[in-house]
């Protein structure tokens, strides 16, 4: 729990500022938001999604007509397991992404390592259609998914620390969670005080 | 179909240190934020259409591209080696032009991101904003600067800082939205109902820089303190520091202030704001003020009675927000595209 702790103090606040701005870009513009990731990573892209398209509007779930638009890519297990099986692995993230992306759009992509082979086939889909990239990574800052990101939300560990970069990318997940819930908490309260 | 759009902006302090000029000889620098108010571009395929139609304040249909009148679609399509026959090409703007907001350079590059759209070519911001910087000021030689297409590509708040050796460095200013809110809530954006245009004002400016040097390098030095205190949320100071800009400002050209702007202004300040100036190359468009929240509306009706006085029929407040996002493409419904 120590090194969790020292990670979290430690978070690359710039990144993580840069990486709300994108956010928010995308929202005024109401494009959507792609995540994904392997295994662990997987999970916080799902956690990711219910979080930004509704715990970020709980408080006044009927008051915001645009909402966040992010989905988990790919979005079943029947596609996953189609591009892995009939085309490789490596395709289970790009492949899906293309039935989707469009400029005004970003892209989340989680990867501990940095290096996933799927991942950085996405993260270069993105990159070439001039998507932004939001990349959450770890061990090393020499990673793939770092020096291509937009936004570099990196967890620099020693290699192999899975348990402390999920970790801390899952709080920061939540940071965002939090953020964007107080923003449009406030939003609400500010409408309701100008139609005054 | 094509539609794009680039935002508007408010410039704080700086405007004018981003002539060439100037920021050969000192770096210059901008601050501002993008609104959300914008100028669009659409793009619609004319199937049977033999000639090119061009819809803006005019509708232009002509055979051939060099009969367009307006510079900026014209040289556009002439730089991205794009015939244009079949092409409707029309503008849309949620205010109209000259109001010192940028308008001009959102045209640009709405315009151009559509056009590259229409090419199948995702653009940078980057490629995005030199392309509008060349067009409008070496192919279509007006006197301005490169602030506004800045701007508008990139979006959001933004210092831009104008290298002596042409590149140009942009540094994102990270305010949470409490202070953004905050700052919304301190500021207010009157259209004076008039419109100058910003080259007349920026080519007296440009003829006289030589002996106004000091004052052009004293704003430009003043970006990186107003910064910090819009950082530090400290708007008594920020609305201080504009008030200075504009008093520095109004000394570089005979025609960026007049005696109705003087009185406007004036009138402002006696109701209770802190701080203003007049928005763009100045000569009439756009006031901006900060003012502390409880004095808004003693403000708007103080200065909709001058105004009326003045005989200022198209005086109006703006509502607007500050925004993140810069020249995009909001829908192609080309079948293909990458």
């Amino acid at each position: 729990m120590d090194d969790v702790s020292k990670h979290l103090k430690d978070a690359p606040a710039e990144e993580i500022s840069k990486a709300i701005n994108l956010l928010q870009a995308v929202y005024e513009r109401d494009g959507r938001i792609y995540i994904f990731g392997n295994g662990g990573s997987l999970a916080i892209a799902t956690h990711w999604v219910s979080d930004f398209n509704k715990t970020v509007f709980s408080h006044n779930l009927t008051g915001h007509p645009r909402r966040f638009q992010a989905m988990r890519l790919p979005s079943t297990e029947e596609e996953m397991s189609a591009w892995a099986n009939d085309v490789g692995y490596d395709m289970v993230f790009a492949g899906p992404l293309q039935n989707y992306i469009q400029e005004s759009d970003c892209v989340i992509a989680i990867s501990s390592s940095g290096n996933s082979p799927n991942i950085i086939k996405a993260v270069e889909l993105a990159k070439a259609r001039h998507v932004p990239v939001i990349g959450l990574s770890g061990f090393s800052k020499d990673n793939k998914l770092n020096n291509l990101a937009d936004a570099k939300i990196l967890i620099e560990t020693d290699p192999g620390a899975y348990t402390v970069v999920e970790s801390v990318h899952h709080a920061i997940l939540h940071l965002l969670t939090s953020y964007f819930q107080d923003y449009f908490d406030n939003l609400t309260e500010r409408n309701e005080r100008r139609k005054k | 179909m094509i539609v794009t759009r680039a935002p508007l902006r408010i410039s704080f302090v700086g405007g004018g240190t981003d002539i060439k000029e100037f920021y050969e000889k000192y770096p210059g620098r901008v601050i501002s934020s993008t609104i959300d108010k914008y100028v669009y571009t659409v793009i619609n395929y004319g199937h049977l259409l033999d000639e090119i139609v061009v819809k803006y304040s005019e509708t232009e249909s002509v055979k051939e591209l060099k009969d367009i009148k307006h510079g900026r679609f014209r040289e556009a399509l002439r730089k991205l080696n794009i015939d244009g026959t079949g092409l409707e090409i029309a503008s849309f703007a949620d205010l109209p032009g000259k109001t010192g907001l940028g308008s001009s350079s959102s045209f640009s590059t709405a315009l151009l991101k559509a056009l590259h759209a229409h090419l199948d070519k995702p653009v940078t911001k980057q490629v995005l904003t030199e392309l509008a910087c060349e067009l409008e000021i070496d192919i279509l030689k007006e006197p301005i600067g490169k602030q506004d297409q800045y701007a508008t590509a990139f979006g959001g708040l933004n210092v831009f800082q104008f290298n002596t050796d042409g590149t140009v460095d942009i540094e994102p200013v990270y305010i949470d939205y409490k202070v953004r809110a905050d700052l919304e809530d301190h500021t207010i954006l009157f259209f004076t109902g008039t419109t100058r245009s910003a080259s007349s004002v920026l080519s007296e400016q440009k003829e006289s820089m030589a002996d106004k040097f000091a004052t052009y390098k004293e704003m430009s030095d003043s970006v990186p303190a107003f910064k910090e205190a819009l950082q530090n949320g400290d708007f008594k100071e920020l609305a201080t520091m504009l008030n200075a800009g504009w008093e520095k400002k109004k000394t570089l050209a005979g025609k960026i202030s007049n005696d109705v702007l003087d009185t406007l202004y004036t009138t402002g300040i006696d109701s209770g704001a802190w701080g203003g100036k007049v928005l763009g190359a100045g000569g009439g468009g756009c006031l901006f003020f900060i003012a502390p929240p409880d004095a808004h509306k003693s403000i708007v009706q103080a200065l909709e009675e001058k105004a009326t006085e003045s005989g200022l029929k198209g005086f109006k407040k703006i509502d607007f927000d500050f925004t993140q996002s810069g020249t995009d493409i909001l829908f192609n419904s080309s079948p293909y595209h990458a």
